[in-house]
């Protein structure tokens, strides 16, 4: 046997295992789900050929058209306060600043920290009968009764707060990292030819990171878009449907909340909805893309 | 190069051993099995040879030390040297019957409730106990069997044990002080002792009313189910009678909740309460009344332990007149054996020991349940748990025929009557809608099989058990 093909041996046998992970749990459940979308499947049972009926459905499903305009109000709302935020944060901290690494592991905490106990602890803080942010807001006398933050016309506010105190840490890390790999030399030598720190900031820093902002914008906007974990412990979709997201909805489809009496599952036409927030998730995220592309070009 | 490759071979047979002692453990990581209290595991008599191993699934925490125990007496005292052991799931119990059967490694004996038992017989999981009945058994059971609650296709599939009542929980102090003698029976009474209620503890926080909306369906099974069979109509919407859906009734329902939420009579934020922090509030006497299950009375003793004087009731009615009976709940299933037990005949032993008179009598004595079988009943004292004499079953309660699961397009008809409630719009398009869809659901759910329906246009909502 030729040194090539040994090679070839050792390598695929190190490939394996990632191979066969894929396989099993990445390509064989998208296929069992392309074929359920077809299908009246719940779960048990026959499944039932429908052709493109779960689709037809979809376009007349006012809830999920609901959900999708929800995903979109929670995903711009976030991004807005998250990348500025983070971003802010990354420059305070690229400097010279005491404490700077104790800052960078406290506001990095909310990534590692469970979602969910995060966001027991957010209800706790926001609810109306006896949530923190109430009674500090009444003892300081600017608000004389309680605000329903978890209300119909709160909720989704209330939300994308949670969320933008989740993704701040994770996102400023990365911009972190962006900022750490620009070469000094650059600022220096801008700063003997007089540029002020503002006009480092615009004309080294934000076009030297612009490849890294790329690859975090569309991490930010991917998560956004599929986000859900948070909104499900808080509100569970409510108030009457106000922070609905799409897999959340997708999730419900396929997962019914449990109650006393049974909750059927939707397999065929949950299937169709998670094809559906796919496509559209793919299509921001390649819209995105396109867009951006010149943020790619290195100087 | 042979080391690589012998390398290479060792890290795959530790990696395979791995994922094969995995794939063994049949218990989850989240579950407690029959130790005894020392943490020992009851032992197989060793004298007896090779004993029976049968395997028992539940999700019931509440009775685990109760069942443990009776586990324990069964497998040191039965004679057909069978072994069971008691596996008790945390969370997810339904998936992990799934994942159990589908990787062949099913428990012999599961715990059956009547939102999983359907399922569970459509899916091949279960096997029919018919043959193994005694005459004995069928006299005790006979008038508890019911069509697609414990029977399906004419065969059983499990017995009933306990069921839960449904009841209008309220703090009595709360009454008082607002100087409200006695609980609702109408619900307009229902909506003005709660104005009344608000008006005098508005000031210290406290509402007259409040119910788990973060989830409406879970909310409105709980209330409006019980409003309704006791003013003589089905609590889901169905109509016996005409073997349709009707929510008329149920929107009328809906019109004196929309004016408690109207009224500001209802906790803020009971659009995202959870049960258990609604709980919380009423046992910091910050809610004047709810509807709720009687697991209720557990719930104050051992997890909100409260000083307050409280109290369970019948639910109020439409008009104040009892017109029908209030539907006992999750009843008529408790045990089932596995279709792919390898050990049916013990695990039918195991059954009959566990529906024997003195277990089913204790159960109800200690509180774990209500029991619903008439022998039992006969002879159990009532339970030990404070305020469950509310909840006892008497003669304005009884078990309902079931009534079809469908699942419609769109919303259901808790979040849209809900949606009615807090945002208004029209209820009478809301309802005609809301008929439209189910109808169209069951329509589809019995020309497919999976479902049949007989109306039954002589049903007496006040003996909804007779033919």
């Amino acid at each position: 046997m030729s040194f090539k093909w040994k090679r070839l041996g050792e390598n695929s046998l190190f490939l394996l295992p990632s191979i066969i992970l894929t396989a099993a749990l990445g390509i064989y459940p998208l296929l069992w789900m392309l074929r359920y979308m077809f299908y009246d499947y719940a779960g048990y049972g026959e499944a039932l050929f429908v052709g493109l009926d779960n689709f037809s459905r979809l376009m007349r499903d006012g809830l999920f058209w609901e959900s999708v305009g929800n995903t979109f109000v929670f995903a711009g709302g976030k991004l807005l306060l998250t990348l500025p935020l983070s971003l802010l944060l990354a420059v305070i901290l690229n400097g010279k600043l005491r404490g700077g690494k104790l800052l960078r592991g406290i506001y990095f905490m909310p990534t590692v920290i469970s979602t969910a106990v995060i966001s027991v602890v957010f209800y706790t803080i926001f609810n109306s009968y006896n949530g923190m942010v109430n009674s500090l807001l009444m003892k300081l006398h600017l608000v004389s009764q309680p605000i329903d933050w978890l209300g119909p016309k709160h909720a989704m506010l209330t939300v994308i707060l949670v969320a933008v105190w989740g993704a701040v840490g994770n996102y400023m890390l990365l911009f972190l990292a962006g900022l750490q790999s620009i070469p000094q030399d650059l600022y220096e030598s801008a700063a003997i030819d007089g540029a002020n720190a503002g006009r480092r900031f615009l004309h080294i820093t934000l076009p030297m990171l612009a490849p890294v902002a790329q690859m975090v914008m569309m991490l930010a906007i991917i998560a956004s878009l599929k986000g859900y974990e948070s909104i499900m412990v808080i509100t569970e979709g409510g108030p009457i449907g106000k922070t609905e997201v799409m897999y959340l909805y997708l999730y419900k489809l396929l997962f019914p909340v449990s109650t006393g009496s049974p909750v059927a599952q939707q397999i065929g036409y949950g299937s169709a909805v998670g094809f559906a927030s796919a496509v559209i998730v793919g299509a921001i995220t390649g819209l995105y893309f396109f867009l951006s592309r010149k943020m790619n070009k290195v100087y | 190069m042979r080391k690589k490759w012998l390398g290479l071979s060792l890290s795959l047979m530790l990696a395979a051993g791995i994922a094969g002692c995995g794939g063994n453990d049949s218990s989850d990581k989240s579950s407690t099995t029959n130790g005894k209290s020392d943490g020992s595991v009851a032992a197989p008599s060793a004298d007896k040879g090779q004993p029976v191993q049968l395997k028992y699934w539940t999700d019931d925490r509440h009775d685990q030390e109760y069942i443990k125990e009776l586990i324990n007496k069964f497998n040191d005292t039965n004679g057909d040297n069978i072994q069971v052991e008691l596996t008790v799931m945390s969370e997810n119990y339904t998936q992990s019957v799934d994942i159990a059967f589908s990787s062949n490694q099913a428990p012999d004996v599961l715990r059956l409730k009547s939102a999983n038992t359907s399922e569970f017989v459509k899916k091949g999981y279960l096997t029919p106990i018919d043959g193994y009945l005694t005459n004995d058994m069928k006299t005790k059971f006979g008038s508890l069997l019911i069509d697609n609650v414990n029977r399906f296709e004419g065969k059983v599939y499990s017995l009933a044990n306990t069921g839960l009542t449904m009841r209008l929980v309220y703090n009595k102090d709360i009454f008082a002080k607002a100087g409200i003698e006695n609980p609702p029976v109408s619900l307009q009474e229902m909506v003005d002792d709660a104005k009344k209620i608000t008006e005098v503890g508005k000031s210290e926080g406290i509402y007259g009313f409040a119910l788990n909306f973060k989830n409406p369906k879970q909310a409105f099974d709980r209330s409006i189910r019980e409003i309704l069979s006791l003013s003589g109509y089905q609590g889901l919407g169905f109509d016996m009678k005409t073997g349709q859906f009707d929510f008329a009734p149920y929107s009328q329902v809906i019109e004196y909740f929309k004016q408690m939420h109207k009224d500001g009579s209802i906790l803020p934020g009971a659009e995202t309460l959870d049960i258990d922090p609604l709980r919380a509030q009423f046992a910091a006497g910050k809610i004047g009344m709810y509807l709720s299950f009687s697991t209720e009375p557990g719930v104050y003793k051992d997890q909100f332990p409260t000083d307050i004087k409280w109290a369970g009731t019948l639910a109020p009615t439409l008009d104040g007149q009892i017109k029908g009976t209030s539907e006992i709940v999750s009843a008529g299933t408790w045990l089932g054996i596995s279709a792919k037990s390898m050990h049916q005949e013990a695990a039918w032993k195991f059954m009959q020991y566990m529906y024997g008179d003195d277990v089913l009598k204790t159960y109800h004595e200690k509180g774990f349940g209500i029991a619903i079988v008439p022998s039992i009943l006969e002879q159990a004292k009532n339970p030990e748990i404070g305020g469950m004499e509310g909840f006892l079953v008497g003669e304005h309660d009884s078990l309902w025929p079931a009534s079809p699961n469908v699942t419609p397009e769109g919303s259901n008809y808790a979040d849209a009557f809900f949606k009615y409630m807090i945002a208004g719009g029209d209820s009478k398009t809301i309802t005609a809608d809301l008929n439209a869809r189910y109808n169209a659901a069951l329509s589809k759910a019995v020309e497919k099989g999976e479902i049949t329906v007989t109306p039954n246009p002589g049903f007496d909502s006040s003996k909804p058990q007779d033919k």
